[in-house]
C-alpha cells in the first residue's frame, strides 16, 4: 500500500492513469474493476450517484470508453473503463451509496466486474506495481493534485 | 433514427435562473454516457448564450453561475445550437452571442429531433 500525495496507491493494481480508474485481475477471466482515490477526490468528495450504463452490462466496452458515470455537486462524467471486456456484475451496493466509491475504492466500492477481451496485450498499456505508482504519483505532482 | 443522439431543447432563460443548470448538467452527462448531445436555444434559451450573460445568473444563491455549467456542456463535446428567429425575438445579432453556438433555422429543429432517440425540453 502506498500513499501518494495523500492519495492511497496500493501497487497491486493496475491503473489506466490518465483516466484515475483501476483493474483487479480476480481469476483467469474475471477482472474488477472501479475509481481510485484520485478520481474520488476530483469528483468533489460527496457523490451524488455512481451508474454503471444499463446497456453496457452484457456488452463489450472499450479500453477508455465511458463504463459508467459519476455526479457530484461539483461534477458530472464518466469513468472509463480500464480495459476491453464484457460487464458480467455491476456492484448494486453503489445504487444505495455511491459513497462507497469515495471511502472504500478498492474494496466494497468497486465499480464492475468484466470478462477481459484482450487482457494480455491491455494490460501492458496499465500502470501495475511500484513503478506504476510512481508513474502516477509524477501525474499527480505535474497537475498539482493531492487528496490530503 | 440514430440509437445514440440525443437533443435537449432550452427555452428557459434569465427570468428563471433556477431553471438553467440543470438542462446543462444532462447535457453533460449526456456526452459522459457517450451519446452525442445537441442543445437547441429557442425563446429565453438563447439569451444564456448572449457574451458576458451566463456568468451574472445564479441559479442557487451562493453557488456557480451558468457559465460554468454551460462550459462543462462544451468541455464534454455538447454541440450548441441556436435558433435564429429567437435572436430576432430579443434584438441580437448572431455576434453578441458566443463563439461555440451555430445559427440555424427552426427547419433544423425539426431535422434533428426526428433523428434524435430522445429529446427533452427545459
Amino acid at each position: 500500500m502506498a500513499t501518494i500525495r495523500g492519495c492511497n496507491l496500493p501497487e497491486d493494481l493496475y491503473y489506466l492513469i490518465d483516466k484515475h480508474v483501476w483493474a483487479r485481475p480476480l481469476g483467469e477471466d474475471l477482472i474488477r474493476v472501479g475509481i481510485t482515490s484520485v478520481a474520488a477526490k476530483l469528483s468533489g468528495g460527496k457523490l451524488a450517484a455512481l451508474t454503471v450504463k444499463a446497456k453496457n452490462i452484457g456488452n463489450e466496452v472499450v479500453q477508455g470508453k465511458s463504463l459508467a458515470t459519476v455526479e457530484s455537486s461539483k461534477f458530472v462524467g464518466p469513468v472509463p473503463s480500464p480495459l476491453t471486456g464484457i460487464v458480467l456484475r455491476v456492484n448494486e451496493k453503489l445504487a444505495a451509496d455511491p459513497n462507497m466509491a469515495i471511502s472504500d475504492p478498492y474494496g466494497e466500492g468497486w465499480v464492475a466486474e468484466m470478462k477481459p477481451s484482450n487482457w494480455d496485450a491491455e494490460k501492458a498499456s496499465l500502470a501495475f506495481g511500484a513503478e506504476g505508482v510512481t508513474a502516477y504519483q509524477a501525474k499527480l505532482e505535474a497537475e498539482n493534485i493531492s487528496c490530503s | 433514427m440514430s440509437d445514440d443522439k440525443v437533443m435537449i431543447i432550452m427555452t428557459s432563460g434569465p427570468d428563471t435562473p433556477r431553471r438553467c443548470a440543470t438542462p446543462f448538467f444532462f447535457a453533460s452527462l449526456g456526452a459522459a454516457m457517450e451519446y452525442e448531445v445537441t442543445m437547441f436555444f429557442t425563446i429565453d434559451g438563447t439569451l444564456l448564450l448572449k457574451k458576458g450573460m451566463a456568468e451574472t445568473i445564479y441559479p442557487k444563491e451562493g453557488g456557480k453561475p451558468v457559465s460554468d455549467f454551460l462550459q462543462d456542456a462544451l468541455d464534454a463535446g455538447v454541440t450548441f445550437l441556436a435558433c435564429t428567429a429567437s435572436t430576432e425575438l430579443h434584438d441580437l445579432q448572431p455576434s453578441d452571442l458566443i463563439d461555440e453556438v451555430k445559427m440555424v433555422g427552426g427547419a433544423s429543429m425539426w431535422q434533428l429531433a426526428e433523428d434524435c432517440k430522445t429529446v427533452l425540453t427545459f
